[in-house]
């Protein structure tokens, strides 16, 4: 199981936490290595999250919950 | 046009990753292609309208341009004629008052005086539309605008599909066409957003032909005709009203210019009651069109008197609950169809 985390997208602030804007992949597809699977944000910054791995993606966080940066937000098995 | 239309697949975009991804391909395709307009380089355009194309294809053929409008429309035009196929960005729509001169009397006549010698084959984006406080200067569709001046094609997409769709129709068209994407239906992180802004898109390249309506959702009751995020409200309305028998059939316009009449009068004639929803100010603009054009082909067509939801005629409020009171929310559209129901 490979888990994919918010990215670290503030440098000064290690606890950050951000925003789960927009999944691109429903809960228990199939996806392929490298696609796009959600959009984060964090202090009106953007950023594309996509999959480390190919595998079935299990959502760990729905739309518009708050995540602290590093915080696990789905994991691929 | 393609003859048929690729499978959906099951890879989703947000509109605004597909309106990228249809003229990243195209600059792939063409050289001729190039985009240029304010913000659009580093910053990726305000609505992420050209987000990436600047790492991808570099500073000369995507160009961020000063604050001024004229010149850079101005510019575009002239390497439109001259063969090269530019998208430029009017970053807010609302702009276009420092810049109709350009639009209107040059972008959009040149093919005529010449005689049809001269084409400019040039596709000018903007952000429309409102409901984010925004204010009265950055709120408009004022897509009637640009439809009553003759010479330009005018689309606004409602979803991921049909945005990149458009844009590569647009970009291969031989004629200026007026790309109007509202906001709302880009799919921001940092904007409300309705699930329908995010939808499967095909990776491959394809055209929606400019001019041909979609029957969104099908029902004959009432015909619901709208364009843009107004798309979204009424599917939402009506799947509302589907739960009290009411059966609505809601066309998505997708081009303003050409208008499909045919489409709109084909539905009233199943339906025989017709709304028609428009972000754009109600009087002199795309609503009344609508309406035109079903009583002029058959003034019996309809079994109620048609209903308007759109922008009263003052320009959009800033305050919230103004704004929404402006605006064609699904709360007032649900009172259209009932009205048309029960007149």
């Amino acid at each position: 199981m490979t888990d994919i985390v918010f990215p670290a997208m503030s440098q000064d602030k290690a606890d950050a936490e951000g925003v789960v804007a927009t999944w691109f992949v429903a809960d228990g597809e199939t996806v392929a290595e490298g696609q796009l699977v959600a959009e984060v944000a964090m202090d009106k910054v953007d950023m594309e999250v996509t999959a480390p791995v190919a595998g079935v993606i299990t959502l760990a966080a729905a739309e518009g919950d708050a995540v602290r940066q590093g915080g696990v937000i789905a994991s691929i098995t | 046009m393609t003859a048929t239309m690729p499978q959906t697949g099951s890879r989703r975009l947000s509109t605004a990753k597909a309106m990228v991804e249809a003229i990243s391909q195209e600059m792939e395709r063409d050289e001729s292609v190039f985009v240029l307009g304010e913000d659009v380089g580093a910053y990726g355009g305000i609505f992420s309208s050209t987000t990436g194309l600047l790492d991808r294809f570099g500073p000369t053929r995507v160009l961020d341009t000063p604050i001024s409008e004229t010149a850079f429309i101005g510019l575009a035009i002239g390497a439109a004629v001259e063969g090269m196929r530019p998208i430029v960005e009017l970053m807010f729509v609302d702009f276009m008052g420092v810049c109709l001169d350009q639009i209107y009397n040059h972008m959009a006549k040149i093919h005529y005086e010449s005689g049809g010698n001269v084409s400019v084959p040039l596709v000018l984006t903007t952000a429309v539309g409102g409901g984010y406080s925004d204010g009265a200067q950055h709120s408009q569709c004022l897509w009637g605008t640009f439809a009553h001046l003759p010479g330009m094609k005018v689309v606004a997409p409602s979803t991921p599909y049909d945005a990149k769709g458009l844009m590569t129709a647009a970009i291969r068209d031989p004629g200026p066409v007026i790309y109007m994407f509202h906001k709302g239906v880009m799919g921001l992180a940092w904007m409300a957003k309705n699930q329908r802004s995010i939808g499967a898109v095909p990776e491959e390249s394809y055209e929606i032909e400019i001019g041909k309506a979609n029957v969104v959702r099908e029902g004959s009751d009432v015909t619901v005709v709208t364009v843009s995020l107004s798309v979204h409200h009424a599917l939402d309305v009506a799947e509302q009203l589907a739960g009290e028998g009411i059966s609505c059939e809601v066309i998505d316009l997708r081009s303003i210019v050409p208008l499909d009449r045919a489409a709109i009068r084909a539905s009233v004639a199943k339906t025989g009651r017709l709304v028609v929803v428009d972000e754009d100010y109600a009087s002199f603009g795309l609503s009344g069109e609508v309406i035109a054009s079903v009583v002029e082909h058959d003034p019996t067509a309809l079994k109620a008197a048609p209903v308007r939801v759109a922008v009263p005629d003052v320009p959009i409020p800033y305050a919230r609950e103004l704004e929404y009171a402006v605006l064609p929310t699904p709360a007032r559209i649900t009172e259209a169809i009932r009205e048309v129901m029960h007149p």
